[in-house]
């Protein structure tokens, strides 16, 4: 366990609406290995879309300790800007994150969308067209985001994340707006990408199906505060 | 089921409609305070225009009639003349001025020869009130009065032209003070055409504001649609909906920019009081119903204006693509450029300043995406890349408001430059008339040359005493193409000294003052240049009294908006046989004070008072006048440019929101919220510099087309162009803090988490 | 005519000469004047005062107010009616005796203003101008002989023999001119031309020319008019006329088809009216008529003015009734009044004139 990617312990996070306190995950453990994949599942609103976020750094955890690449994030840090640009850092290079939708600049084109990521990661931009092309978009390269369907986009957003050669990919819900045909030939391509490149992966559905292809589950279950 | 639509259709429509309102209050609330402001804006410089308009022509009517009949020969007028002149129908007024022994001058009129003038060609509004002594007298107690100096002139409506008057007699201009007249005329005409440039700033802002509304009621619009609401009666609701609006906020805006106006501009009138010592009505006038139904018709139009012109525009769009439109466009611009340039007149020029107005606003949002693009093709960097990008979406987006913003800075410029040049010119026009501190009129029957050989002899030991005599008369041009040869005005004066030497020269030959005062050459002013085509070096054929003289012209002055031909040369070189009209003394009498001066020249005339103009009262209440003007005007457009500014500023925010998501992408992609930050702000510093940058052009252009084209044409005479960058500074400025503001208003919002949104529409900010 | 010395009254209290108007005798006139010479006084006209020709063309210096005013109906060569009339009026400020010499011109004195009205009355249309001067001056004035009455460019002016004038006036976008062949003698009204003016005894002189034959040309707007006709000139000269208390006054003169003419007046009272007139018989010497030898009744008013008239003479077995064209005929002027030609029908047909005063307000 000591080559795991990511070891969670002890995650804790609420939110804060009005005078009322909600916590949404609560001391929470878990570890994922290189190139391991896990499902998130849960109901909606049971917090997957805030787990992503805290093992990315987009929102901080009010208690636990994250270890990631073997940078530990502990809470209550002293210096939350140091904090923030490690994550930074990290999700430049290290981790790709996927929504469910509009995960490409509206302005570039698809191409270009890929090869600004990849350039962020500091990654050549050689290969750009080559991922396009590996998802099966080559062709719509120049192409702007809203010139070309749902899936395509999805595709893009996947050329676009492995295109930084990540270490971990959160996917969040990446085909819960795809059709059925659409969202299995997307997830297939992504699994096998992953497998391929030996990255990890922690997908967040409330498809089952989806979530068997993965090697761990993890279930949110219920809504935190019930 | 089918009930439901179709009882929403006929009853709760509207109620939907505005529950979009309901749900975004401030949304209403900032299209009723544009509408209100706008209209207040507008308002306050269109009543202040024709207020000041008003008075102008007030004083211009009591203290001048524009128009006097003389004899050719250049003899003064008598009762055989004014008889002559009634008995062939010329409809002429004596206007007999005279200068008591004691007192002021006063001027004798004939009410009755008055009143073919008509009610509405009054030569002075003084004749309805009751003459009980001063200054208007009837002619026959006038012409009893003991007098120093007497003069007849006879008055003639604008409508009596030279074809009416019978032989030996001819039209030129009447004026019994300093006129300013055709100098406010000319700033009030551009004030009109900047008026006009409001409203239509006013309209762009208006249609930004309403189509952001509109944009984030779409989805309402959407499932009223899917309820089996017709269009039509969407688009007829809304067109109820904004007339609603409109009749509630123009009549508030209106009172509120005649409050505007009147409290600023209420001292216009009284300033002009003081200045011709007659109380003058400050026009008021203006009713409500004109600024009301102009301000709906533009809410109306720039509201729903594509309401109108939807069909028009599919087809249009059918036809052209988007490179055609902006190449539309810059035809439009160059079009209007050359129509500028040439314009023979007036209309014309109005005409060029719509196209190129038309066109700068319909390409600049263009030319910035454009820019940006092309930027974006040149650069490595991917962030570049992207930052040119959206600065191109931006642009796009937001053309409404940054052609608003644009035109207001342009605007702006003109003013600053237009009323800066107005200041300047006024003082010099004002400091060449009165450029001595008094005036001494030489008594009738009195020497001047006695009174100038003493003061050439106090010179010498007199610190500060600046002086020379004028003699004013009129001279014949001849050997022009012209047949009738023109009448000129002669202005003679000598020593040329120091007061004549400060006057500033349009044009002038080497030793032009030397030349002058050895009266081996002549000056004349620029009306006389521009219509006989005169420039420095050429000779001028002049029949001074019974001589025929051929002169070098030496100089060219300004002599801002008199409209006659006036030639400046020296006294000493006057024949004998010249017929002067009038002599005095422009003085400044330094160290010793005029009192004893004054005293010496009574006693070496052999008077008992002088007729005297202290010079520096004049300048003060003159130069009030235009000050308060000046001032109101400044504020106005600067009114305008902030509430430009503010409308670009809510606009872009309200862009940049939805577009939220998308810098926190960035955020996401690994970039710190400091990094997303600081494009941001590079972005709307781009945008709104950007747009400064093109409005640079278009405000000094405009500041050309007003000073050198409208003003020569309307008035025959040009102000002098000036530039100031200092001010181009501080607008630039300006338009940075704009982009400064949102710039911080979207670091607030990064730190927020955005949703993300749901579908790439642009509705949500995905657009490109 | 009375209106015209309130008129006048009003143009100065515009000027400003008038000290306040002590309003007794004769309408406060009294207050115009500035410095009334005492050895110079008005000439009050009276019973027995004659008429003197050809002086009495010509001004009347020492009367306060007087006027030479001509009405015609005349005919366009296609045959429709055009009334025309031409007045000049002078009201003097101060009165000079015929023996004294008058100011220079140089002095632009204002010992009397002139007035002057044109106007022409086509299809229901009024055309009307009205000048001002002051007399003494140049531009305005009248002779006796020659006969000239002149303001500014309007010109009335007799040959030699004055039997033959020419009139030039011209308005806004009009004029006329005309050639006017006199015949006949002038008529005195009233006792051997003094006519009276009220039941105690004030009146005026008032001496008319009635045949008069018209040709010349009337220019409207460009179109050029031929036309003839015949015209009613009358002279009128006093210095006291309006009573307090007289609000207006009417006045006709008509041309009868059968060669008789008629002239008749109407001052109206608070409390009455004075009604007088003449009657012109085709062969015969004029016969003055009074107040019980006339009849007058308004039958119709246009817009508060009476426009038809039933007038009877009993003596001289004569009902018409007077109708005015349609249209607005009012004198818009400094004081408006209304002049209109009128058409006679009943025991007598023919045409004739009409002044209304007193209506406007
Ligand atoms: N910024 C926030 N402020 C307050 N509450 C929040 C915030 N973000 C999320 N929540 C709440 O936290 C809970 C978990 O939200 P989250 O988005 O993680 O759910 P999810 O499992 O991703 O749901 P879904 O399947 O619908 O995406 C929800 O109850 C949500 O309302
Ligand atoms: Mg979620």
């Amino acid at each position: 366990m000591a080559e795991s990617l990511l070891a969670v312990r002890g995650l804790s996070k609420h939110f804060v609406s009005g005078n009322e306190t909600v916590p949404v995950i609560e001391k929470l453990s878990f570890t994922l290995g290189q190139g391991q994949s896990l499902a998130l599942t849960g109901r909606s609103g049971s917090g997957k879309s805030t787990l992503l976020n805290l093992l990315c750094g987009l929102e901080l955890a009010d208690a636990g300790t994250i270890v990631l690449q073997g940078q530990v994030f502990e809470t209550g840090a002293k210096i939350a800007r140091q904090k923030a640009m490690k994550w930074s850092s990290l999700r430049r290079q290290q981790i790709g994150v996927v929504f469910q939708e509009a995960n490409l600049m509206p302005a570039l084109t698809l191409l270009e969308n890929v090869q600004f990521r990849a350039q962020l990661a500091g990654r050549s931009t050689a290969s750009s067209q080559d991922w396009l092309t590996r998802l099966d978009i080559g062709a719509l390269a120049q192409r702007y985001p809203d010139q070309v369907s749902g899936g395509q986009r999805q595709r893009a957003a996947l050329a676009m994340v492995f295109a930084m050669e990540p270490a971990l990919i959160l996917a969040d819900e990446p085909t819960g707006s795809l059709d059925r045909h659409t969202a299995d030939e997307v997830t297939q391509v992504l699994f096998d990408l992953q497998a391929r490149y030996g990255c990890g992966l922690i997908l967040a559905t409330h498809d089952a199906e989806l979530a068997a292809g993965c090697q761990q589950h993890l279930d949110l279950g219920h809504l935190s505060s019930l | 089921m089918k009930g439901l639509p179709s009882l929403l259709a006929s009853f709760s429509l509207p109620g939907a409609l505005f529950s979009h309102y309901r749900r975004h209050p401030l949304q209403l609330l900032a299209l009723a305070v544009m509408i209100v402001l706008a209209t207040m804006l507008w308002t306050g410089v269109n009543h202040l225009t024709s207020q000041a308009r008003a008075s102008l022509n007030q004083s211009e009517q009591a203290v001048a009639e524009r128009q006097q009949v003389v004899r050719d020969d250049g003899q003064m007028l008598a009762v055989d003349d004014f008889v002559a002149l009634r008995l062939v129908g010329v409809c002429v007024m004596p206007w007999l001025e005279v200068t008591p022994e004691t007192g002021n001058r006063l001027v004798g009129i004939d009410p009755l020869a008055a009143y073919c003038f008509g009610s509405r060609n009054r030569p002075s509004p003084a004749l309805d009130q009751p003459l009980n002594g001063k200054p208007f007298l009837d002619m026959g107690v006038a012409t009893a009065i003991k007098s120093r100096d007497s003069r007849l002139y006879l008055l003639t409506p604008d409508t009596t032209q030279t074809a009416d008057l019978p032989g030996g007699y001819q039209l030129t201009s009447f004026s019994t003070s300093p006129d300013t007249g055709e100098l406010g005329d000319s700033f009030l005409l551009n004030l009109e055409a900047l008026g006009i440039l409001v409203l239509l700033i006013t309209a762009l802002l208006l249609r930004s504001v309403y189509l952001l509304g509109l944009v984030q009621r779409r989805d309402s619009f959407a499932l009223l649609h899917r309820f089996g609401v017709s269009p039509d009666r969407v688009q007829r609701w809304l067109v109820f909906e904004i007339l609603a609006l409109a009749l509630m906020c123009v009549v508030p805006g209106v009172g509120l920019g005649r409050w505007l106006a009147a409290g600023l501009g209420g001292g216009f009138g009284q300033a002009l009081d003081g200045l011709f010592d007659i109380p003058l009505y400050a026009g008021q006038g203006q009713g409500w119903a004109m600024p009301v139904l102009v301000m709906l018709a533009v809410v109306v139009i720039a509201c729903l204006g594509d309401l109108l012109l939807l069909r028009f525009r599919e087809r249009l769009s059918l036809i052209l693509p988007k490179t055609v439109y902006s190449g539309l466009a810059a035809l439009l611009l160059v079009a209007g450029l050359a129509m500028a340039w040439l314009a023979p007149s007036l209309p014309w020029v109005f005409i060029a300043v719509a196209l190129v107005f038309a066109g700068a606003g319909w390409l600049a949002p263009y030319a910035v995406a454009r820019i940006a693009r092309w930027c974006a093709g040149r650069s490595t960097k991917p962030l570049a890349l992207w930052r040119y990008r959206e600065l191109a979406v931006l642009a796009r987006r937001l053309t409404l408001p940054l052609v608003a913003l644009q035109f207001a800075l342009a605007m702006v410029l003109a003013v600053q430059a237009l009323v800066t040049t107005f200041e300047d010119t006024f003082d010099r026009w004002l400091g060449q008339r009165l450029e001595a501190a008094y005036y001494i009129e030489v008594p009738a029957g009195a020497d001047g040359r006695q009174a100038a050989e003493w003061l050439t002899r106090q010179q010498t030991n007199t610190p500060g005493l600046q002086w020379h005599r004028v003699m004013r008369g009129q001279a014949q041009v001849t050997g022009t193409d012209n047949a009738n040869n023109p009448q000129v005005d002669v202005f003679a004066v000598a020593p040329v000294g120091a007061l004549i030497r400060s006057w500033s020269l349009l044009e002038a030959a080497d030793q032009h003052w030397e030349a002058l005062d050895s009266g081996s050459g002549v000056m004349i002013n620029e009306q006389l240049a521009r219509r006989q085509n005169l420039s420095v070096g050429n000779n001028l054929k002049l029949r001074l009294g019974n001589q025929q003289r051929v002169m070098p012209i030496q100089g060219i002055y300004p002599d801002y908006g008199r409209p006659v031909g006036e030639i400046l040369l020296s006294a000493e070189t006057l024949p004998d046989s010249f017929n002067v009209r009038f002599e005095s003394f422009s003085v400044t009498p330094g160290k010793p004070g005029i009192a004893q001066m004054t005293d010496a020249l009574q006693g070496i005339w052999q008077v008992e008072a002088l007729s005297m103009r202290d010079n520096g009262t004049i300048r003060e209440l003159a130069t009030s006048v235009f000050d308060q003007t000046f001032a109101l005007t400044r504020a106005m457009t600067l009114l305008t440019l902030i509430l430009a500014a503010a409308a670009l500023l809510m606009m872009g925010w309200v862009f940049f929101s939805t577009r939220a998501w998308y810098f926190r992408l960035l955020v996401a992609w690994g970039m710190s919220q400091r990094q997303v930050a600081g494009q941001l702000l590079r972005l709307a510093l781009l945008l709104t510099g950007g747009i400064a940058v093109l409005a640079l052009p278009l405000g000094i252009w405009l500041t050309w087309v007003l000073v050198h084209r409208i003003n020569p044409l309307a008035f025959g005479w040009t102000l002098p162009m000036a530039v100031y960058p200092a001010f181009w500074f501080e607008l630039g400025m300006l338009s940075l803090a704009v982009g400064l503001s949102i710039a911080a208003l979207m670091r607030r919002q990064l730190g927020r988490p955005a949703v993300a949104p749901v579908s790439a529409s642009a509705l949500t900010g995905g657009e490109r | 005519m009375i209106r015209h010395g309130m008129l006048l009254l009003t143009l100065f209290v515009f000027l400003g000469c008038s000290s306040d108007n002590s309003d007794e005798g004769f309408a406060g006139l009294a207050g115009v004047e500035q410095s009334v010479r005492l050895d110079t006084p008005y000439l009050q006209p009276g019973s027995g005062d004659q008429l003197n020709f050809p002086e009495d063309f010509g001004p009347h210096p020492q009367h306060r107010i007087e006027w030479w005013y001509l009405t015609a109906n005349l005919e366009t060569t296609k045959g429709e009616p055009l009334g025309l009339q031409w007045t000049q009026f002078r009201q003097a400020l101060q009165p000079r005796a015929v023996s004294e010499s008058a100011p220079a011109a140089t002095d632009w004195p204002l010992q009397a203003a002139w007035m002057a009205h044109a106007a022409v009355s086509w299809k229901g249309q009024h055309y009307f101008a009205e000048k001002l001067a002051r007399g003494d001056v140049g531009n305005a004035g009248a002779t006796a002989a020659p006969f000239q009455v002149w303001l500014d460019n309007w010109l009335l002016s007799g040959n030699e023999a004055n039997d033959r004038w020419q009139l030039q006036a011209a308005g806004d976008g009009w004029n006329y001119d005309l050639t006017l062949t006199i015949e006949g003698e002038p008529v005195a009204h009233g006792e051997a031309g003094f006519s009276a003016k009220s039941a105690s005894g004030e009146g005026s002189m008032y001496f008319s020319l009635v045949d008069i034959a018209i040709a010349g040309e009337v220019t409207l707007g460009g179109e050029v008019l031929e036309v003839r006709g015949k015209g009613w000139f009358d002279r009128e000269w006093s210095s006291q006329l309006l009573k307090t208390g007289q609000k207006g006054w009417d006045w006709f003169a008509l041309h009868l088809n059968s060669g008789d003419k008629l002239m008749a007046f109407r001052l109206r009272d608070e409390s009455g009216s004075f009604l007088s007139g003449t009657w012109l018989p085709a062969k015969g010497a004029p016969v003055p008529l009074g107040a019980d030898e006339l009849n007058l009744k308004e039958l119709e008013r246009r817009e508060g003015v009476p426009v038809r008239w039933q007038l009877s003479v009993p003596d001289y077995h004569l009902a018409i009734e007077l109708s005015a064209p349609p249209g607005d005929y009012l004198n818009s002027g400094l004081y408006p009044y209304w002049e209109s030609p009128v058409s006679v029908s009943g025991s007598h047909q023919g045409e004739g004139y009409m002044e209304l005063t007193g209506y406007a307000d």
